[in-house]
Order: structure tokens, then C-alpha cells, then sequence
């Protein structure tokens, strides 16, 4: 007669078994004094265990009550689309201003250098979050040289920028072009240049990282940053900014991307301290905020999360609204692609 | 379906609680990821509810494990991420008497390999052994093996302690 094995024993009592097993054990079981001994040791085992473990106990507090986690978890769910939702709405400004500009240049091909209509649609658009510069103090836009393609300088100082100006000289039809093509340009960036200027709410005088950013062609970036531009391959470009920095040369990089479940990424290239003062200080939620006017008080805290890599003075950072893993899984795969080149 | 999850988070919050404080260490921590979890499973809305939530408080307790490990490596962790301040320690305002019981249990359950350890706290925390088994990708025959050495390896070295310090805790 074959004796139970103590893994079996456990199962048992565990009821970790099937019917048919059950039943041959306590066949067994009624027969064999050796093996009923060793199951009451082994039953003395488990409660000892259980016991023990039961040492390892947090001391209790009320749970919070199931209503308010669901109100947290609809909280969280409407965030996301708010935050998809200023997405598509960034993504058709870009678009139209875009659209516009080529339009402009193509019906005025002569006006186009002096045509400052991106950066003050621009401006016309955000107006809650951009400050018009002060009237004495003239606002330099200077286009970065955007090598393949006739780099538009834009200079204009002083004047006083009508917040029309950009919608006036834009021809109505190609504004309806923009809106019916928005949703195609979320995936095909579109070649604007465009120079916005971006304020913290608050007006600190302070900040490096609220200056200018300038919104970059996928190729003008590219030709800028060549390999360091930091992207993950395969997904779809939504957006690039670009800063340079004032007290050292090199640009922080900040490039969105589109997830298949339409959620959006940012990977964040740059000096280790500009992009660690850049998450700290959530200027990220500041960029959607330029084109959200007024809207970045609704950030969430944990709406957000970041996650970044220091390498030497460089650093690699990814945001965006997933589990921490996946983020992780991210940085590493874009370490990863960053150092393979 | 929410009703599900509601009896769910009734019958098993305090479960997945303990489960996660004997991974952090910290009750705080155990308490928001736990909630962590359950608001994730009111907006996934798992099939298999209680696997599903075990399955996310064992990689949130992962993820803070790493984040330590990470932090120790001088790789930055920043902003808004859950993982930014753990605390690693034994919870405060206990007894000392308290303390020193669970400090020679949980020196025991650390002498046991990751695997025994997952196991046995998956099975305390009350999942099946099928469940243990999809969670832990062993087979469901393994399952009741592992769960014997685990609790003979906790039990023997927990003995062994008491009679090395020789300050022998009650058996309960």
C-alpha cells in the first residue's frame, strides 16, 4: 500500500485536490494510522504557520469606504480624457497653425519672410497662459535655422501683435481644411515652424525652463538634435519641443507620442539638471497648459507619472499617465535604442 | 459587475493590505497601494477579480522593491511616482513586545527563497492553488510541494531562533 506524500497531505488539507483525489486519500487515510499521524502533524504545521504569520500584521484601520474609491477611479478615468481630450485639441492647433503658415506661403509666397502669423496665431490662441510681452520690451522670435528647407527667420520686435492676426491672415477655406485634416496631421506632424513662448501662470521672473519653446517639425528637430532626439520607434509623433538652453548649449528635447490606446507619452532629452528642474517642477502639465489656457489646475497629482535615467550630465526622463512598470519597460527600451546609436 | 468588486473589496481589503505591508513594511504604504489596486480594478475591470488583484498588489510591492534597489544605484526616480518615498522599516508605535514577535517571524520568512516566500504569503493572503499557480506560472501539482517546504523552512527557522536568543515566544 502506497503511503500519502506530505505534498499530498498538504493539497489535502489545503483542498487543493479534485473530487477523485479527495475521496482515495481518505480511503487511504481510514486505513493507515502512519499517514492519519503524519496528516494531524502536518495539520499542527500549517496552524503554527498560520499563526506566525498572522504576527505580520499592519495594525488595523478603517478602510475607506468603497464609494470613495469609486469616486477616485471615475476622478482618475475623466483626467485621462481630459488630458486626451487637450491632446486632440493641441494637435488640431498645431495642425491648423500649420496649415495656415503653408497656406500663406503658398498664396503670398513673397510675404512669407515677414509673415509672423504662426507665432502670433499662436499666441491668439493660448491667450490665457502667454503673456504678451511687456510694450517696451520688443519679443524676439528667432526662428532656429531649420536645415531642408527655406528656414522663414522670423524677427519681429516691437509692434503690438493682434490676437487676429494669425485667423485674419489665414484664407477661411484652408481654416476649414485645417479642422478636416487635424485628425490626419496628429499622425503626420506637419512641417510648421512654429515659436510660441511659454509662461508659468504664476510670473515668476525666474524660471529658465518657462521660456521658449519652440514646437519643431519631426525632420527640423531631427537635423537639430540628430540621434539624440529621444523618441521610442513605432509610435506616432504628436508633437516636439524643443528649448535651448540659456547657460548651456545643448537643447532639451521633448518629444510626444501616441500609444495605440491613444494615451501620450513624453520622452525628455536633455542636461541632467534642466530636465530634473522640468519634472519637479511639472512644467511638462505647463506645455499642455499653453494650449490648454487656464486648465492646468485640474492636473491631478498622481495623474502624471515620470520617470527618468541619469546618464553622466545627460538625462533620459519618459512621462505619461501609466502604471510605473510600463513606464520603466519604456525607459529601458529607450535607453536601450538611444545607446544603439 | 460593480456589486462583484464591491463584496470583493469588502471581503478581501484587509487581506490584500496584510499581503502588501508584509512586502513594504510600512502600514501607510500597504494601505494606499492597496487602495491603488482596487481603484485600478474599478477602471480594468478584471475578469478574475480576486487573481487580478493580488497579481497587481504583488508588481506594485515589486515595483517599490525596485525602486529601492534603484535608489541605491544613484538612478533617479522622480515626481508624481508612487515609488518617490517609501519607508523601509518596521512599523512604528507597536509594542515592543510586538516588535521583537514580528521581527523573529519576519526574520524567519526572509531565510525562505523568493518563490516559498510568494507562495505562502499567496496562499495566507487566501488564494487557491489554481490561482497561486496561474499567478506564479507554477504548475498546480507544485503548488502544495512548495507550500510544505515553505511552512516547514518558516516553522524550523523560527525555532531555531527562539532557542538560539533563547527568549521564547509564546506558541500560539
Amino acid at each position: 500500500m502506497r503511503h500519502i506524500p506530505e505534498d499530498e497531505l498538504h493539497a489535502y488539507l489545503d483542498q487543493g485536490l479534485n473530487r477523485t483525489q479527495c475521496v482515495e486519500i481518505e480511503s487511504h487515510l481510514a486505513d493507515c494510522p502512519s499517514c492519519r499521524a503524519m496528516r494531524d502533524g502536518i495539520a499542527a504545521l500549517r496552524d503554527r504557520t498560520t499563526a506566525l504569520l498572522a504576527r505580520l500584521a499592519p495594525p488595523r484601520s478603517l478602510p475607506p469606504t468603497f464609494e470613495a474609491l469609486r469616486k477616485r477611479a471615475a476622478e482618475v478615468a475623466s483626467e485621462r480624457r481630459r488630458r486626451l481630450h487637450a491632446l486632440a485639441w493641441a494637435a488640431s492647433l498645431v495642425a491648423a497653425v500649420g496649415l495656415g503658415w503653408t497656406a500663406s506661403s503658398l498664396t503670398r509666397p513673397n510675404e512669407a519672410l515677414q509673415s509672423p502669423a504662426p507665432a502670433v496665431a499662436a499666441g491668439a490662441a493660448s491667450d490665457g497662459t502667454m503673456r504678451r510681452p511687456d510694450a517696451g520690451q520688443p519679443l524676439q522670435v528667432a526662428a532656429a535655422p531649420s536645415p531642408g528647407r527655406d528656414a522663414p527667420a522670423v524677427a519681429r520686435s516691437g509692434g503690438q501683435p493682434s490676437r487676429t492676426a494669425g485667423l485674419v491672415a489665414r484664407p477661411p477655406d484652408s481654416a476649414r481644411a485645417a479642422s478636416r485634416d487635424a485628425a490626419l496631421s496628429v499622425l503626420n506632424p506637419t512641417p510648421a515652424l512654429e515659436l510660441t513662448r511659454l509662461e508659468r501662470p504664476s510670473g515668476h521672473g525666474d524660471l529658465e525652463l518657462g521660456g521658449m519653446w519652440r514646437t519643431m517639425s519631426w525632420d527640423g528637430a531631427k537635423a537639430e538634435a540628430g540621434e539624440r532626439l529621444p523618441h521610442i520607434d513605432g509610435l506616432p509623433v504628436v508633437q516636439v519641443q524643443v528649448q535651448s538652453g540659456e547657460q548651456s548649449s545643448r537643447p532639451v528635447m521633448v518629444v510626444a507620442q501616441q500609444l495605440a490606446s491613444g494615451q501620450v507619452i513624453r520622452t525628455i532629452e536633455g542636461p541632467a539638471t534642466d530636465v530634473s528642474q522640468l519634472l519637479s517642477r511639472r512644467a511638462i502639465s505647463d506645455v499642455d497648459s499653453l494650449f490648454l489656457p487656464g486648465d492646468s489646475a485640474g492636473l491631478g497629482r498622481d495623474a502624471s507619472h515620470a520617470m527618468a535615467m541619469q546618464l553622466g550630465d545627460r538625462m533620459l526622463a519618459i512621462t505619461g499617465d501609466l502604471p510605473s512598470d510600463s513606464l520603466r519597460a519604456m525607459i529601458r527600451r529607450l535607453n536601450a535604442e538611444m545607446r544603439g546609436k | 459587475m460593480t456589486d462583484d468588486l464591491e463584496q470583493l473589496y469588502q471581503s478581501t481589503y484587509t487581506a490584500v493590505v496584510r499581503f502588501l505591508y508584509r512586502k513594504v513594511w510600512d502600514a501607510e504604504r500597504a494601505e494606499d497601494l492597496a487602495q491603488e489596486v482596487f481603484v485600478r480594478a474599478l477602471s480594468h475591470r478584471p475578469e478574475k477579480p480576486r487573481a487580478w488583484v493580488f497579481a497587481v498588489a504583488a508588481n506594485l510591492a515589486r515595483d517599490e522593491a525596485r525602486a529601492a534597489m534603484r535608489r541605491k544605484r544613484h538612478l533617479t526616480l522622480l515626481k508624481g511616482d508612487p515609488i518617490a518615498q517609501p519607508t523601509i522599516g518596521p512599523a512604528a508605535d507597536d509594542t515592543v513586545e510586538h516588535d521583537e514577535q514580528m521581527a523573529s517571524v519576519q526574520d524567519a520568512l526572509n531565510t525562505l527563497t523568493p518563490r516559498d516566500r510568494e507562495i505562502l504569503l499567496l496562499w495566507d493572503a487566501g488564494l487557491s492553488y489554481p490561482e497561486i499557480a496561474a499567478q506564479t506560472g507554477l504548475a498546480v501539482g507544485a503548488v502544495g510541494t512548495t507550500l510544505a517546504r515553505a511552512r516547514r523552512r518558516l516553522v524550523d527557522a523560527h525555532d531555531r531562533q527562539q532557542s538560539r536568543t533563547g527568549t521564547d515566544a509564546a506558541h500560539s
